[in-house]
């Protein structure tokens, strides 16, 4: 080893640090960034092809059979779909992120350990991560919008905050990711949950056909359902019809992040902290 | 510092019964020791004796179950952000983030630590240079040699100045130049005032590096102090080790015989008795030497393999 050029004294001088929260979230969601960036065409592929084509074939192919002047929740059945489309795309966006990619992290590449040798918190770590996920979310169903657009959906000026549903959406699932993946010892198991929830939920929370309004009882265990208040929030914005059963839905969906983002945090810290 | 030269220094680490329990293993037992500023302290056990896990408990990756435990005098796990600001880890894994270039891991890594862009691209840029990898700023971490990586985690556990720099088995499977170059590498670190804590399986880094070891076996603490006082309070000065002997020669009073599956031990304080057994020992494996940290370690945790 050769001899250490001088300079390395520059190491021990005292430097400011920001050690804040704010910070230490910008750092963990930068890292995450960085990397996303890395693969970037990759990475953009499904959540920009998947709603292409699911909007193409349901919106466009299955839609020119149905009555062009049926109605469907007060709105085209093009519209009434893309509103859809554009709440789920962060939910997948998310649940992938943080199921998948956070027991690579955590079980394969360790880093979460590496992070662990720094000062950040365990809260930073994960909170950063899902404010990663939400600006995904919020990046992707801008996307979808846009997509739709491009075959002739009409948005109003409300579609405006398109971003803002889609980045509470995406919080929302990478917490519900988090919860999930705090449980699961093999990456195989992850299959009950997402073929066995996610699906589930992306079919009947009404993003193709309207789940409410047959049965009493369905349209109340519909708003149990998570995904049902993104949908019914987007579609608000594409009626321009803002009312009391929207606040409920934003109360609905602020509630679910409420309690997810705090059981996720409780869950990670006991399983990477043991 | 304390300015008072007589007085002892303020320990940075203070364990006194600590222990860790896991559901189904008990990985530290009661384990109390202190840590002095500016010393190098080597942590040495078989696999699975709880030395990682020890030392995760010093930068509050875990939680402990019982004990007490105090880093610059404070708490772990409470006072994380205070403590871990002053400390850097070196993992055994390769946990540097493999989609990124190894400037950029360093980069991310400062900012964690608190750096703004300006000071952790100069700090990367100081710290790849000094480590001999400013022509790597650029390469993945996968097409990077071992000891690159392994340079390039002791670079990162740099990067925030620390006081304190733990090791965890810093050159488990490195060749024997790389290994050299990283001991170099710490030995430089220490002088200039830093705190090292390392584990390792390897007696001769140990004995290169530590002031002190700690030898840990089934997650107790069985031995401390200085490598060459722990080879002259337990073992004779030298050792002759022989391999596939089939019958034993007649021994000198003062010669101590130990047998491990296939392989003799023969002690002596003297020289000149196991030079003549050498002679009289018709196998090509077999080697009279001073006796070293490896033997006292395997009188103590036993030649056998352990389970």
């Amino acid at each position: 080893m050769s001899t250490p050029p001088p300079d390395l004294d520059e190491l021990w001088q005292p430097v400011r640090l920001r050690t804040g929260p704010a910070w230490s979230l910008f750092g963990v969601w930068y890292r995450h960034v960085r990397v996303y960036c890395k693969t970037l065409l990759a990475n953009i592929t499904p959540p920009v092809l998947e709603p292409l084509f699911f909007f193409t074939a349901v919106a466009l192919g299955l839609g020119s059979y149905l009555a062009g002047d049926r109605s469907f929740d007060g709105l085209p059945y093009a519209t009434f779909v893309a509103s859809g489309l554009i709440a789920a795309s962060p939910m997948f966006t998310a649940v992938f992120e943080t199921t998948f990619g956070t027991f690579v992290r955590l079980m394969f590449q360790k880093t979460y350990d590496a992070m662990l040798g720094t000062h950040l918190r365990l809260s930073e770590m994960f909170i950063g991560e899902m404010l990663f996920c939400a600006t995904k979310g919020a990046v992707f169903s801008t996307v979808v919008l846009l997509i739709t657009m491009a075959f002739g959906v009409r948005p109003t000026a409300w579609c405006v905050l398109v971003p803002a549903i889609g980045f509470l959406t995406a919080y929302l699932f990478a917490a519900i990711g988090l919860i999930v993946t705090s449980y699961v010892k093999l990456i195989t198991n992850f299959s009950f949950f997402t073929s066995g929830v996610i699906t589930p939920l992306f079919f009947f929370s009404g993003t193709f056909f309207p789940i409410r309004g047959h049965y009493a009882w369905l349209d109340a265990v519909s708003f149990l359902v998570p995904l049902t208040h993104p949908i019914e929030l987007c579609r608000a914005l594409f009626k321009a019809d803002l009312n009391g059963a929207t606040a409920w839905h934003l109360v609905a969906l602020a509630t679910w992040i409420a309690v997810c983002h705090l059981a996720a945090l409780r869950r990670m810290r006991r399983r990477v902290l043991g | 510092m304390s300015s008072t030269s007589d007085a002892p220094a303020t320990p940075l680490v203070v364990a006194r019964g600590l222990t860790k329990r896991f559901k189904d293993v008990t990985a530290v037992v009661d384990a109390s020791f202190e840590i002095a500023p500016n010393e190098c302290v080597g942590f040495l056990g078989p696999n699975g004796a709880g030395k990682t896990t020890l030392m995760r408990t010093i930068y509050s990756a875990i939680e402990k179950t019982a004990g007490d435990l105090r880093v610059f005098g404070l708490t772990p796990m409470k006072d994380r952000k205070r403590i871990n600001a002053r400390v850097g880890v070196v993992f055994q894994d390769n946990n540097l983030d493999q989609e990124l270039n190894a400037a950029e891991c360093l980069l991310v890594h400062a900012l964690y630590c608190g750096m703004d862009f300006a000071t952790a691209r100069r700090r990367t840029a100081t710290l790849l240079e000094w480590m001999g990898l400013s022509g790597k700023a650029k390469s993945t971490i996968r097409a990077l040699s071992g000891g690159m990586v392994r340079r390039l985690m002791v670079a990162r556990a740099l990067l925030n100045s620390p006081d304190l720099l733990i090791l965890d088995e810093p050159t488990t499977g490195l060749d024997p130049q790389v290994r050299h170059s990283i001991w170099a590498l710490l030995r430089e670190l220490k002088r200039r005032g830093l705190t090292i804590l390392l584990t390792t399986h390897y007696m001769e880094e140990a004995q290169q590096l530590s002031d002190r070891v700690l030898i840990m076996d089934h997650g107790q603490i069985i031995l401390a102090g200085e490598p060459n006082a722990l080879i002259e309070t337990h073992l004779e000065r030298y050792v002759l080790q022989a391999a596939g002997l089939t019958d034993l020669p007649p021994l000198d009073g003062d010669v101590r015989h130990e047998r491990a599956g296939d392989a003799d031990y023969f002690y002596s304080n003297a020289e000149p008795p196991l030079q003549e057994l050498h002679r009289r020992l018709p196998s090509r494996q077999t080697v009279l030497r001073h006796a070293n940290l490896e033997d006292v370690f395997l009188k103590f945790t036993g030649r056998g393999l352990q389970e």
